[in-house]
């Protein structure tokens, strides 16, 4: 038998792994439209995505904002009028989902999936170029608004600007710079029946 | 009498499926799992069992089980731990976590799955 192969059998094995193919790729999408139209995908809060698949998708997101903001180009940053006027729209606006130093979110942003994070480690993730791209554009799917027709580009860098500041505050400073209370409330408040029926 | 023996086994063998309760803790754990997620702590601590980003905020809650102290210098109870999760501020007034309005049984819960010696 000569080393090669004929060119009959060689068509052969082309079109089977070709029809292969397309079988299993059929066969995909009609087990992915069963599974969609059955209901069986848990669509609830209180379900988790698994881990690989939230880290996936979070990297997709961090890869997307770098490549979106590139070309941002920054104003100056940090003047204490600028922070000051940063803190009054962080506590306007952020801190209800965000929460910070000594001060917890909201009710409504604790039960959220994905979990709104705190902020004062969202410089050591982004560059201030990528904070201001994603207050003002929002993060699909995930419950970050856009704030790009609700605040002036001043106010989205003032933001910005007092997100800087904000791992350098105690509990304290933070409850002075943004005069919010604990948006959750004290323990003292809390229904001692909540969750029970699960 | 037989038959109660027969019971008494059959509870025995009950008890060895699926997860061991964590001798000594109080609560439901896996509900506490629930609580955990429910009430944001996945934010800023990392927690065994809870999906959730790379954060470091607050310390990862890995192998609390075998701490000695909890917040720094409360020695590691469960009830200990019921306080602190429920109002922090309460005994550190300097720190940053704030008191999440988690009810005792809610606090109770968590700490069961916290605790859990394989966590």
């Amino acid at each position: 038998m000569p080393n090669r192969m004929p060119p009959k059998s060689k068509r052969l094995i082309l079109k089977t792994a070709a029809a292969t193919l397309v079988l299993a790729g059929l066969a995909a999408a009609a087990a992915g439209a069963i599974v969609l139209r059955a209901g069986w995908y848990d669509t609830t809060a209180t379900s988790q995505h698994l881990q690989p698949v939230h880290t996936l998708l979070e990297l997709g997101m961090r890869y997307s904002v770098r490549n979106h903001a590139s070309e941002v180009r920054v104003p100056p940053l940090g003047a204490p009028r600028q922070v000051l006027r940063g803190a009054a729209v962080y506590a306007a606006h952020c801190a209800q989902c965000h929460g910070g130093p000594g001060s917890a979110q909201a009710k409504i942003a604790q039960s959220m999936q994905p979990l709104p994070g705190p902020l004062v480690d969202a410089g050591a993730h982004w560059q201030p170029r990528e904070l201001y791209w994603i207050t003002k554009h929002g993060i699909k799917m995930s419950g970050m608004p856009a704030w790009q027709f609700h605040l002036s580009d001043a106010d989205l860098w003032s933001v910005v600007a007092f997100m800087g500041v904000l791992p350098t505050l105690s509990a304290r400073d933070y409850a002075q710079a943004t005069g919010v209370a604990n948006a959750a409330g004290t323990p003292a408040s809390a229904p001692t029946t909540a969750g029970a029926a699960q | 009498m037989r038959a109660r023996l027969l019971l008494g086994a059959l509870a025995l063998l009950a008890g060895c499926q699926g997860k061991p309760p964590p001798s000594g803790l109080q609560g439901d754990p896996a509900r506490g799992r629930v609580a955990l997620a429910q009430h944001a702590c996945r934010a800023c601590h990392m927690i065994p069992g809870i999906t959730g980003p790379e954060t470091y905020v607050g310390r990862p809650l890995v192998d609390l089980a075998e701490s000695r102290f909890i917040a720094g210098s409360l020695p590691n109870t469960q009830a200990n731990l019921v306080r602190w999760i429920r109002n922090p501020q309460a005994i550190d007034p300097q720190t940053a976590m704030p008191a999440v309005g988690v009810s005792e049984r809610d606090a109770l819960d968590m700490s069961a799955w916290l605790l859990a010696p394989d966590n």
